[in-house]
């Protein structure tokens, strides 16, 4: 039996944390108390017919007693996410999909491109160490994180460049696990440069455009290399960086 | 009928405490609604579709929530008949509730096969024929838009099996009718009324559609009164239960569609926003029926 339950869940807190994008804070204690890190919630972003699907997004971190999560606001569901106030209810389907594949001891290196790092925080207070490389196009889209390791296109927060600009052979080295999430095109960049003998530690973060989040839809196909797709919601959204045909996920154009 | 509608059914012979049943693919094979446990006030589930071979399904994005609704280019992804039987089945035999399995084909003859194939078990209560796919085999259009071609259908399917089966007609071209007359003298025990819309959305910048088939299957809460007129056409027009598929979002919307003269009604697309829709739909009928 599964420990996903569907709750109405309170807002305490919301704030704009850079432009367009939005931390939440839920209590919650019936989803946070069996939630991993690199899990997600679908949530109701209205009690109106519309929009007619949830709006999946990754736990960013937990509380004392509930979850914080951390998204772009990029179309109508999300708007109306922003626009919630501490007091507010929200119907939250969690907590779903698989986390990364860690233990405590595990030592890992995290590569975020821009968002993709909203999930991170969950991970590096699950694990026993963590260095972060973070990527982003400019300082607005810099997720505030303790230490880390950043480059931004425009140069505003650290040296200006690329995310791959920061990997090394020294950090794959001393890694057990590399866990990616960011736009797929920064991903397939970071996976090309991950000499072979490391690529078995690489684990991607995957997103997709979904319609259930449970499983029964079959909507958030991710292609995989030995052929056809596996679901992002229910046999992801972590996947083996091995495991992915990046040639065609890259032409799906997410 | 009497009004307003009981929301108890005699269905194919069953006492069902539930109209509701869940609509092929939005309800996967089973196995995700027994680890949810998200059965109760569900009358009978429909199963994903199921062909003769493997199909991986369309490319993605395989989704787009547009303005008003649900735009789905899923493509029949299903392991085929024999993975089915083997390894799917035995799961959703688990189900306290009866279930149909939704059957799809590129030939008239794939549906009869394939059904052929199912009979070897017995957890099913019978099928669900989809008409809505592209009869690839002769031309390329949907077999439901041709009386004929439903009628050989229907006749293809009863020949292989006792067993009593819904065929699931598309709104997209042709005679509903008519197709629903055809199926029912092909040996068709209910008719389902009816298929997704063919829907597109084109992004204007780029002249292009996100979706990579261009057209796609469309869902909305505002199809009800689309599904209300073809279930009450199609009611008036046969003898045997019409179960209707479309535009659900309420317990409201549920007895309008038993009112118009469905006999079951399925729940698709809120499925997938709300897993316990079901129970929800239930009670939001049991108080309306108190007031």
């Amino acid at each position: 039996m599964s420990v996903v339950q569907d709750l109405d869940c309170l807002v305490t807190h919301i704030e704009q944390v850079l432009p367009g994008v939005v931390r939440i804070v839920f209590d919650c204690p019936g989803i946070s108390s069996v939630a991993a890190p690199g899990q997600f919630v679908q949530i109701e972003s209205s009690s109106d017919v519309f929009p007619v699907t949830r709006r999946p997004i990754t736990i960013n971190l937990l509380t004392d007693s509930g979850f914080e999560l951390l998204f772009d606001v990029i179309g109508r569901g999300t708007e109306l996410l922003a626009r919630m106030q501490p007091g507010d209810t929200a119907r939250v389907l969690g907590p779903l999909g698989n986390g990364w594949m860690i233990n405590p001891a595990s030592n890992c290196l995290l590569i975020g491109g821009g968002l993709g790092a909203a999930g991170f925080q969950f991970l590096i207070d699950s694990v026993h160490s963590a260095e972060v490389l973070i990527g982003a196009s400019g300082q607005e889209r810099v997720i505030p994180f303790g230490a880390c390791h950043v480059v931004t296109e425009d140069g505003s927060v650290g040296e200006k460049g690329l995310v791959t600009s920061l990997l090394s052979e020294e950090f794959f080295a001393e890694a057990d696990v590399i866990a990616v999430c960011g736009p797929v095109a920064m991903m397939e960049a970071v996976w090309s440069i991950i000499p072979e003998k490391h690529q078995g530690k690489v684990q991607i973060s995957t997103e997709s455009r979904m319609g259930c989040g449970w499983g029964v839809c079959d909507g958030c196909s991710i292609p995989m290399l030995q052929g056809g797709y596996r679901k992002c919601c229910t046999e992801g959204p972590v996947f083996h960086g091995t495991e992915i045909d990046w040639k065609r996920w890259k032409e799906a154009g997410l | 009928m009497s009004f307003p509608p009981a929301v108890s059914r005699n269905f194919w012979g069953m006492e069902l405490d539930s109209p509701i049943m869940l609509a092929s693919g939005t309800a996967g094979f089973g196995e995700e609604l027994l680890d949810l446990q998200c059965l109760s006030g569900v009358g009978a589930v429909v199963t994903k579709a199921v062909s003769f071979k493997p199909r991986a399904g369309n490319p993605p994005p395989r989704l787009l929530e547009t303005k008003y609704g649900l735009l789905n280019s899923i493509g029949l992804a299903n392991p085929g008949v024999y993975h089915v039987l083997k390894h799917i089945l035995p799961v959703a035999a688990g189900l306290p509730c009866p279930f149909l399995i939704n059957v799809a084909g590129e030939s008239v003859s794939e549906f009869a096969d394939v059904v052929s194939v199912l009979e070897d078990s017995s957890a099913h209560i019978g099928y669900e024929i989809n008409v809505s796919c592209p009869n690839v085999a002769e031309g390329g259009a949907a077999f439901g838009v041709d009386p004929e071609v439903v009628l050989r259908v229907s006749e293809g399917v009863s020949r292989v099996t006792d067993r009593p089966f819904s065929v699931k007609l598309t709104p997209n071209g042709g005679d509903m009718v008519l197709s629903a007359k055809a199926a029912v003298e092909g040996g068709a025990s209910a008719v389902t009324v009816c298929n997704t819309f063919l829907g597109m959305h084109i992004d204007w910048k780029t002249g292009k559609s996100v979706i990579k088939r261009k057209v796609a299957g469309y869902t909305s809460p505002a199809l009800l009164p689309l599904v209300v007129a073809r279930v009450w056409q199609v009611a008036n027009a046969v003898s045997v239960p019409v179960i209707s598929s479309g535009g659900v979002s309420t317990g409201e919307d549920v007895l309008q569609l038993l009112a118009a003269g469905a006999s079951m009604v399925q729940v698709g697309t809120r499925l997938m926003r709300r897993p316990f829709a079901a129970a929800e739909l239930m009670d939001e009928m049991k108080k309306l029926a108190g007031e």
